[in-house]
């Protein structure tokens, strides 16, 4: 995983994250959204025959005061701990 | 966010399961499903050193059957791009098996035994080393571990009247499994209790099985999923599910890291 960011404002986050597809870039971005001060967020991904940027990149927008890249941080985490949770849940259940 | 998971499962099995999970997103529920196909590695042969080969078949022809013999892959003890060399060595007349390939790593051998790689004649002789790789999906369809990995809503199956009394009733064909609203009218099944889930195979996949003369309405569980998860051998059900969870912590834990900087 590398991260180029494009644009950075106060509020607003464009950034490419080399080397994901759509198994992560969904993932986050739908913690993302559930985050707090997170206005919007998704990611846009080409194909690779579109021979332009073919790496995902993610957009956020976040609400007054808050950094989108703390957001994102925030959201990184939270992935974490649900598939930590899943994965308890999981082993708990496993026969 | 809150975390309240809950699973259970309806078809235990060490290579083939089905499990459902509430409380997951569709977003979550997706990332798993696709790290279970693309990011879970698994050992592979990829490269062929052919001794001798006087079967009817090319090299390269043989050395991608040899690819898709699945190895066992267990877990923590190797790193991706790890190789293990196995060797086979058979003369005709016989049929060269999977269960003859010999590995130089116990831990990392053939998924099944009876695999068949090629049938020799009197007088032909296979014979060659191969490198195992260990790789995801990703890179290529042989080192994937789930096979067919799927999911489907959970459906909640409500009776909202009687079927028209002298109409001939349709079938109505529903796939999955159903998790019981309507016990009092499950006529097939004299214990069924609020709650329960049903594979739809036990009506035959056909509601009007199991309610008949009834009108049924038929809705997704919001955020519950009945998960497929088929192996090819390499590992366990359990552990293709739980090592594809951690490949997409690891690379949240990887975005952290880097945002943080």
């Amino acid at each position: 995983m590398e991260l180029r960011v494009i644009d950075k404002t106060d509020e607003e986050l464009r950034m490419e994250v080399a080397g994901e597809d759509h198994t992560f870039m969904n993932v986050i971005k739908g913690a993302l959204l559930e985050t707090d001060g997170v206005a919007a967020a998704t990611y846009d991904m080409n194909p690779e025959q579109s021979g332009g940027q073919t790496e995902p990149i993610l957009s956020i927008k976040t609400e007054a005061g808050v950094d989108p890249l703390d957001a994102l941080g925030g959201a990184s985490r939270d992935v974490q701990t649900t598939v930590e949770d899943f994965s308890e849940a999981f082993e708990a259940a496993a026969p | 966010m809150t975390n309240d998971f809950e699973v259970e499962f309806i078809e235990p099995g060490e290579r083939s399961a089905r499990f459902l999970v509430r409380g997951v997103s569709p977003a979550v529920a997706n990332g798993i499903r696709r790290a279970m196909v693309a990011d879970v590695p698994t050992f592979s042969i990829d490269t062929v050193r052919f001794v001798e080969n006087s079967s009817v078949m090319f090299d390269e022809m043989i050395g991608l059957r040899l690819g898709l013999v699945p190895l066992s892959t267990p877990i923590g003890d190797f790193e991706e791009g790890d190789v293990v060399t196995l060797a086979l060595d058979v003369e005709g007349p016989a049929t060269a098996y999977s269960g003859d390939l010999e590995s130089a790593d116990a831990m990392v051998q053939p998924a099944d035994e009876n695999i068949p790689i090629i049938e020799l004649k009197d007088g032909q002789h296979l014979e060659f080393e191969a490198d195992a790789v260990l790789d995801s999906g990703k890179s290529h369809a042989k080192h994937q571990g789930g096979v067919s990995v799927g999911y489907r809503h959970l459906q909640r199956v409500e009776v909202a009247g009687d079927a028209g009394e002298f109409e001939e009733q349709e079938p109505n064909i529903l796939r999955g499994v159903i998790e019981e609203a309507a016990a009092e009218h499950a006529d097939a099944d004299a214990d069924a209790t609020d709650g329960d889930l049903v594979a739809t195979d036990a009506f035959d996949n056909d509601l009007t099985n199991r309610y008949p003369g009834k009108e049924v309405e038929v809705h997704d569980v919001p955020d519950a999923f009945v998960f497929h998860v088929e192996t090819d051998g390499s590992f366990s059900v359990e552990e293709l599910v739980l090592r594809a969870a951690e490949t997409l912590g690891d690379r949240a834990a990887e975005l952290e890291s880097k945002v943080a900087i």
